[in-house]
C-alpha cells in the first residue's frame, strides 16, 4: 500500500495554488513574472506556508525542471560555520545555466544558525548575489543579525484565518474520501490555531481511525500525538507538589518529545479555562507570556517551563492563604 | 512525604546500631548499674570521629531501656547560666512518671572559646552533684579543655566500623526503601564516605532515591577528583550563602564545568527552598541564567558566561528568605542527567527518523520528530498494515519500522 503524508501529497506546486497570504503571493508573482527575485527573508508561525511558498516560487521561476536550480538546507540540522563555508559556498558560486541567470538557496530555520555562520552567510550573500539568491526562512525574524535583514526583502507569513483553513482542509477531505462533520473543522481549527502543517496531520490521523471525524476524534488524535496532560501538572503545581509537576513536565518534554511551545500554549489555555479569580488569571498571563518569551531566548526549556511551574505553585500559595 | 534517610532509618534499637559492640556493652553496663545505686563515675563520656553512632546508640539504649532522655546540644550550653537552667533535671534520677532519666550532652565540641570555659565547668558541677546518668558525647575526648570534666567520667571509645558493617546498614537501608543495590556500589559508597555511617547514608540517598536499582556505574562518578565533595561543596555554599560574592565564588573554587553545576542547582533548588517565594525566586534566576545561555548559544560570545554564573549562584543564594532552616537536606543527583543517558537509545532512533522524515517533509529532523513523528505512530497503530507503505515511503530500515510498528506500547 503506497503511503503519503497528506502535507506533503497536497503541498501546493504553484503559487496559484496557495490559498493564503494573499498579498505575499501577488508580490511572489511579480517577481516570477519581472523574472528576478531579491534575497528574501520569510518570517513568520509554523505551518503558515514559508517553506510551500518559496518551493512554488522556484517552480514557477524554473518549471519542471526546478530542482536543479534548487537548494534547500535546514539551518537546525547543519547550523554550523562550515556548512556555509563549504556547502552553500560552492552551491552559491556557480553559475546556472538557462533562462535566468541564479539560482534559489532556500535556508530554513535560519534563526537557528549561530551568529558566526549568520556573518559568514551575509558575506556569501554580497558575492554571490549574481549567482544566487537566498530565501531564509525563519519563525522569528529578530533572531537573524541586523546586517542581512537590511540586505533581504522581508515578508511577514500569518497564521490562516478559518476561511481559507477550512477551504484547504475540505480539499483534502474531498479527494481522500473522509467523512467529516463540521465541528471536525472547528475542533482542529481550535487546537491547531491555523497551523496548517499540524491541521493536515492532525486531519490524517483522524482519518485513519476509519471513522466519520467528529470534535471528539480529533481531540484524542491531537491527546495522543501531544501527550501534554497540562492539566495534571497545573493542579500538582498549584497544590503545592512542585517536583510532582516538575516530574511531569519532563516525561512530556523528554519521554513524548512535546514541544515546549505546545505546552505553554496549553497551560495558557488551561489558566484561562480554570475556575481561579479573575485578577489572577490576568497576573498568571504576564508571567506566561514572558516564560514564552524566555522559551524562544533560552537554552533548555525544561528550566523555562519549571519556572512558570515555581510561579503557579507561588499562586497556589497565596490563594490558599486568601490572597 | 520527603524525609531524610539517616533520620528514617535510624536504628531503633541496639543491636541494630552499626558496630561498636564493645563499647556499646560497656556503656550498657554503667547505665544499668544505676539501678544499684550512684556509680562513680557520674557521667560516661563518648567520643569518637563522626557518623560511628555515638549519638544514635544513646537513643536506641535509652529506647531499649524505656528511659526518658533528655538532649542537649551546643545551642543549649553555651553559657554557664543556659546549663544551670537544665541542672534541676540532673537531680534526680527517677522521673514523674515512674520512668528513669538520661540526660544527653550532645556535641560537646561545639562548646569552645573563652566564654565557653565556664560552660565546661558548670557541665563539671552537674556531674558532680548528679543524681542521673549524664552522657557526654564528643568527637575528641582529649581536648585540654576536658581535662578536669574527663577525671569524672567514665571514657568510652566508638571507633570506625567495619567495611562489612557499614554495607550491612546500607544494604537495610535499601531493602527498607525497595531499592535492588549491587554490592559493588555499596562498597564503593561505604569506601568514600570513609566508614562514616551518615555520610554514607546521605550519599546513598543522594544517589538512590527514587529507584529501583544502583548499579556500580550510578555512583563510581563519584571517583573523578573527589567530585562529590566538591559539588557538595558549592551547592552548600550557593544555597545557604547570605553573601552574592561568596556565592559566586563557590563556583570559581570548584573548577567544575558551568552546565553540569547547572544541572545540579536546578534539580536541587526545589528540595533546598521550601518556600514558595524563594522556591520561584530561584527558578526565576535559573531561568534567567538560561536566557543567557540562550544568547550563548546564538551568538558564540563566551563572555555572557559571567552572567550566566551571577543568576545560577547569586541569583539562586539570594532567594532563600523565607525558607525555615530543616536541618541537613542531602543534595541529589540530578536526575535528568540518568534520564538523558536511560533514554539516549530511544532519542537517537527517534532522531534518525526525524532524519529520513526531514528528506520528504521540508522540516529539521528536530521539528518532525515532534511535529511528524507522532502522527504517524498513531496512524500505523490505528492501521498497521500502512508500515509497509510508510517504511517505503520514508525509506526506513527494518529497526526503525520495529521501533514504529512496536513501539507504541511503550509510549
Amino acid at each position: 500500500m503506497s503511503f503519503e503524508m497528506w502535507t506533503e501529497k497536497y503541498r501546493p506546486k504553484s503559487l496559484n495554488e496557495m490559498v493564503n497570504q494573499k498579498e505575499i503571493v501577488e508580490r511572489l508573482k511579480s517577481f516570477v513574472e519581472a523574472k528576478n527575485i531579491p534575497h528574501c527573508i520569510f518570517a513568520g508561525p509554523p505551518g503558515t506556508g514559508k517553506t510551500t511558498a518559496a518551493l512554488c516560487l522556484a517552480y514557477d521561476l524554473y518549471g519542471g525542471v526546478y530542482r536543479e536550480h534548487l537548494m534547500e538546507l535546514n539551518a537546525s540540522d547543519e547550523r554550523g560555520i562550515n556548512v556555509v563555508r563549504e556547502t552553500v559556498k560552492t552551491f552559491a558560486r556557480i553559475r546556472s545555466i538557462g533562462e535566468i541567470p541564479f539560482k534559489i538557496m532556500i535556508l530554513d530555520e535560519a534563526d537557528n544558525m549561530t551568529s558566526d555562520a549568520q556573518q559568514a552567510l551575509r558575506r556569501t550573500m554580497e558575492r554571490f548575489t549574481e549567482t544566487c539568491r537566498f530565501i531564509l526562512i525563519a519563525n522569528y525574524s529578530g533572531k537573524i543579525i541586523e546586517p542581512i535583514q537590511s540586505r533581504c526583502a522581508p515578508f511577514r507569513f500569518s497564521y490562516l484565518s478559518k476561511e481559507d483553513h477550512d477551504a484547504y482542509l475540505r480539499h483534502i477531505v474531498q479527494k481522500e474520501n473522509v467523512k467529516m462533520h463540521d465541528e471536525g473543522f472547528d475542533a482542529i481549527f481550535d487546537v491547531c490555531g491555523g497551523d496548517l502543517r499540524k491541521a493536515i496531520n492532525t486531519l490524517q490521523a483522524a482519518a485513519s481511525l476509519g471513522r466519520a471525524i467528529d470534535a471528539e476524534t480529533v481531540y484524542s488524535v491531537i491527546g495522543r500525538a501531544s501527550p501534554a496532560d497540562v492539566q495534571e501538572m497545573i493542579t500538582l503545581a498549584m497544590k503545592g507538589d512542585f517536583i510532582g509537576a516538575r516530574q511531569r513536565l519532563r516525561e512530556m518534554i523528554l519521554k513524548y518529545g512535546v514541544a515546549g511551545s505546545d505546552i505553554i500554549k496549553q497551560i495558557h489555555i488551561e489558566i484561562f479555562r480554570s475556575g481561579l479569580p479573575e485578577q489572577w488569571k490576568v497576573k498568571l498571563a504576564d508571567v506566561i507570556g514572558e516564560i514564552d518569551f524566555r522559551l524562544v531566548q533560552g537554552a533548555d526549556e525544561e528550566v523555562q517551563l519549571s519556572a512558570l511551574l515555581a510561579r503557579l505553585t507561588e499562586a497556589g500559595y497565596e490563594l490558599k492563604r486568601g490572597g | 512525604m520527603y524525609a531524610a534517610w539517616t533520620v528514617k532509618h535510624k536504628p531503633q534499637t541496639l543491636s541494630d546500631v552499626v558496630g561498636n559492640a564493645e563499647a556499646i556493652q560497656k556503656f550498657t553496663e554503667w547505665v544499668k548499674s544505676w539501678n544499684k545505686g550512684v556509680p562513680k563515675k557520674r557521667a560516661a563520656f563518648l567520643y569518637g570521629p563522626p557518623g560511628v553512632g555515638k549519638t544514635v546508640g544513646v537513643e536506641a539504649l535509652a529506647n531499649d531501656l524505656k528511659m526518658e532522655l533528655v538532649e542537649k546540644n551546643a545551642s543549649d550550653y553555651r553559657t554557664a547560666e543556659a546549663i544551670q537552667r537544665f541542672a534541676g533535671l540532673a537531680s534526680q534520677y527517677d522521673t514523674l512518671f515512674g520512668g528513669r532519666r538520661l540526660i544527653l550532652l550532645d556535641e560537646m565540641d561545639g562548646v569552645t572559646g573563652t566564654e565557653d570555659r565556664g560552660g565546661v565547668a558548670a557541665v563539671t558541677d552537674i556531674i558532680k552533684r548528679a543524681q542521673c546518668p549524664i552522657v557526654l558525647v564528643a568527637n575528641n575526648a582529649y581536648d585540654p579543655r576536658f581535662s578536669t570534666l574527663r577525671g569524672y567520667c567514665l571514657l568510652i571509645e566508638f571507633k570506625k566500623p567495619t567495611v562489612r558493617e557499614v554495607m550491612k546498614h546500607l544494604r537495610k537501608v535499601c531493602a527498607g526503601e525497595g531499592i535492588d543495590a549491587e554490592e559493588e556500589a555499596l562498597k564503593f559508597i561505604t569506601e568514600r564516605s570513609g566508614r562514616d555511617v551518615r555520610s554514607a547514608v546521605n550519599d546513598l540517598q543522594a544517589l538512590a532515591q527514587g529507584k529501583k536499582r544502583l548499579a556500580y556505574e550510578d555512583v563510581a562518578w563519584l571517583a573523578q577528583r573527589d567530585r562529590k565533595d566538591v559539588i557538595f561543596n558549592v551547592l552548600r555554599t550557593i544555597f545557604y550563602s547570605k553573601d552574592c560574592w561568596e556565592a559566586k565564588r563557590a563556583v570559581d573554587t570548584a573548577d567544575m564545568d558551568p552546565d553540569m553545576l547547572f544541572q545540579w542547582i536546578y534539580e536541587n533548588a526545589p528540595y533546598q527552598l521550601t518556600d514558595p517565594h524563594d522556591l520561584a525566586k530561584a527558578m526565576d534566576a535559573l531561568s534567567l541564567a538560561d536566557v543567557y545561555r540562550g544568547r550563548i548559544r546564538t551568538t558564540q560570545d563566551w563572555s555572557l558566561l559571567r552572567y550566566v554564573l551571577d543568576f545560577m549562584t547569586a541569583g539562586v543564594a539570594m532567594a532563600r528568605e523565607r525558607t525555615k532552616p530543616s536541618g541537613w537536606i542531602p543534595f541529589r543527583f540530578p536526575e535528568r542527567i540518568q534520564w538523558l543517558s536511560r533514554t539516549k537509545a530511544e532519542r537517537d532512533m527517534r532522531l534518525a527518523i526525524g532524519m529520513k522524515i526531514r528528506r520528504k517533509c521540508h522540516i529539521s529532523s528536530v521539528r518532525a520528530v515532534k511535529e511528524v513523528l507522532p502522527y504517524i505512530k498513531i496512524i500505523i497503530e490505528n492501521n498497521p498494515e500502512m508500515v509497509a507503505g510508510i517504511a517505503k515511503w520514508l525509506d526506513l530500515d527494518e529497526t526503525m519500522v520495529d521501533y514504529l510498528a512496536g513501539g507504541k506500547k511503550q509510549m
